[in-house]
């Protein structure tokens, strides 16, 4: 149960909301590389925060992204042209470059500086892996760059994908935090997925349907383990990192490759989610590349031309009852990713929180809205620098290993849950 | 059948549906009967106020026998160290017996956190290792306890 005003705090991540004061601390990813393919390429429109913004990759290779709308009468710079190192409004012709500041206005005499005067709202727009990062916050408080370890692989090791989720981000990411709807709702995926078949770990996880849960506070935010009966003396711990505010990790299977997310807000309504796979110390094949790009394991197919899911809410998600009942899939919907999307969405654009029943299984979820709730309220009253803003908080990696029982996962699993170049994921 | 309603789609997950969900009646609520169980000294330090307060169906324990478990239906153990390994095997072992939820939450400094983390993991289905004590009233907030 959740009163009223905390779901609004959790929710909302506009300007000047709690939430989205917490959210313009970070770097964020905005959009995918391969939107904006090459130098003076057509812009894109972006809204991230519920703010709606303009990416640009200027005739110079530079990125920006600024204020989606014309400082002059307002009209949409998404119909202008990407000239020589700046974008013109179609409207009547004034000129912005990356930083939003505007270096044109053909209506006025060249040397009498009004231009000078004009400048976008604009945010930095970085390159890192195959995304393009952002900064919406303070530019004094700007943080050094995220340290994530899929995007700093080589890029043959690393494969990002995006789609829409049409919900709040919170109820997305709180099923990559929720470990224990996965022997439900995904329990099919683990027999049938070309990304996830064959491990051993599936066998531990299939047959122990009742995992016991630990939750443990981690510098940046969470370490969720689930365990299972391994051999006799043994665990199996799957454990999954959540770095504040919105990056998770799945837990390895077998030599398939590691997975995650980043859950971005667009609005309070909708959401971006950043799907990776990558391998730490060797390429991807090029049949797990053309399965995540066939929509297999935490990826998904796509209406043509777009980042909407094929299936989605108007069409019922390609509900399947006779792939249900022949135990294909657990909900009738195919694929793990619109598996998890499907019921988030099906909550409603913003859950009623008042209304759940939360039981002791869900005490990461709890936790991690504890954890949100205090950074956010320490933001604002006493300034301080939340979780996972460090890079350091970023050189985490989730891990699944079999361990004597009396062990704890933090002390024993500790260095298979930090980022080591050139070592392997633990993995079972 | 396809849908033929805005209603009997998936599209019907709308802010503007969402006025037409069933209220759940307060007197329908599961409420459960919670057990908050002190396993040692700081953790009744933490566990005395919250038996303060107005809760639903909770009752808390600092003398920790087993008897008070007789109608729980979910045992909350808490532990700042490892003094209370004893009561929770005990707690454990009757929680197993008459298939009461355990869950357990551990406060500890760095250098009690393990034996406290020793002595709850084998009895408690769920464990939440927290530097916040204020995870306690949390939890059993979030609980609706």
């Amino acid at each position: 149960m959740l009163k009223q005003e905390i779901n609004e705090l959790l929710t909302r991540t506009g300007p000047d909301t709690e939430m989205g004061d917490l959210f313009r601390q970070y770097w964020i990813p905005a959009m995918l590389a391969e939107e904006l393919p090459e130098d003076g390429c057509p812009p894109v429109r972006v809204k991230l925060l519920s703010e709606r913004m303009i990416a640009i990759r200027d005739s110079s290779g530079r990125y920006g992204l600024m204020d989606e709308f014309c400082a002059h009468r307002g009209v949409s710079l998404w119909f202008g042209n990407n000239e020589t190192n700046g974008l013109r409004c179609a409207y009547h012709g004034w000129k912005y470059d990356v930083t939003g500041q505007c270096v044109e206005v053909p209506s006025e005499p060249a040397n009498s500086g009004f231009c000078a005067k004009v400048k976008l709202t604009a945010y930095p727009l970085v390159k890192i892996g195959d995304v393009l990062w952002t900064y919406m916050g303070d530019p004094a408080k700007q943080p050094p760059l995220p340290e994530y370890e899929w995007v700093h692989v080589p890029s043959e090791q690393t494969y990002t994908s995006k789609r829409w989720q049409e919900c709040n981000w919170l109820q997305a990411l709180e099923g990559g935090i929720d470990s224990s709807h996965v022997s439900w709702l995904h329990s099919a995926g683990l027999k049938n997925d070309p990304l996830f078949k064959g491990s051993k770990g599936n066998q531990y996880n299939l047959n122990d349907m009742k995992p016991y849960f630990e939750v443990v506070d981690s510098e940046g935010g969470l370490y969720v383990g689930v365990r299972r009966n391994a051999e006799e003396g043994h665990y199996y711990w799957r454990i999954t990192p959540w770095v504040m505010p919105a990056f998770t990790m799945v837990p390895p299977r077998g030599d398939h490759p590691v997975h995650g997310h980043f859950w971005v807000p667009i609005d309070d309504e909708n959401c971006w989610v950043f799907t990776f796979d990558y391998q730490p110390v060797r390429a991807l094949t090029e049949s797990e590349v053309q399965a995540m790009k066939d929509g297999h394991g935490v990826h998904n197919e796509f209406v043509p031309g777009t980042y909407r899911p094929l299936a989605n809410k108007d069409n019922d998600y390609l509900m399947d009852r006779a792939a249900q009942k022949r135990g294909e899939t657990f909900s009738g919907i195919k694929g793990i990713a619109m598996q998890d999307a499907s019921l988030q969405e099906s909550m409603g654009p913003i859950v009623d929180r008042g209304k759940e029943r939360l039981v002791s299984a869900d005490s990461g979820i709890i936790k991690a809205r504890r954890k949100l709730i205090q950074a956010a309220l320490d933001l604002r009253e006493q300034g301080l620098t939340p979780p996972g803003v460090d890079p350091e908080h970023h050189k985490v990696r989730s891990a699944a290993i079999v361990l004597p029982k009396d062990q704890a996962f933090l002390d024993a699993a500790q260095d298979a849950l930090t980022v080591q170049p050139g070592v392997r994921q633990a993995t079972v | 059948m396809r849908p033929t309603l805005l209603n009997s789609c998936a599209s019907a997950a709308t802010a503007e549906e969402a006025r037409f969900r069933i209220d759940a009646k307060p007197g329908l609520r599961v409420e459960r009967a919670t057990r908050v169980v002190a396993l040692d000294a700081g953790a009744a330090e933490i566990v005395r106020p919250l038996a303060e307060a107005p809760w639903l169906g909770s009752r808390f324990l600092f003398d920790a026998g087993t008897d008070e478990l007789e109608d729980a239906d979910f045992v909350l153990m808490i532990a700042t160290n490892g003094d209370g390994a004893a009561a929770a095997a005990a707690i454990g072992d009757v929680c197993v017996l008459r298939g009461i939820m355990t869950a357990g939450l551990v406060l500890a400094s760095d250098q009690d956190q393990g034996a406290a983390v020793t002595a709850l993991r084998p009895h408690s289905r769920v464990l939440l290792v927290s530097r916040d004590r204020r995870d306690a009233a949390g939890l059993l907030t979030a609980l609706g306890a």
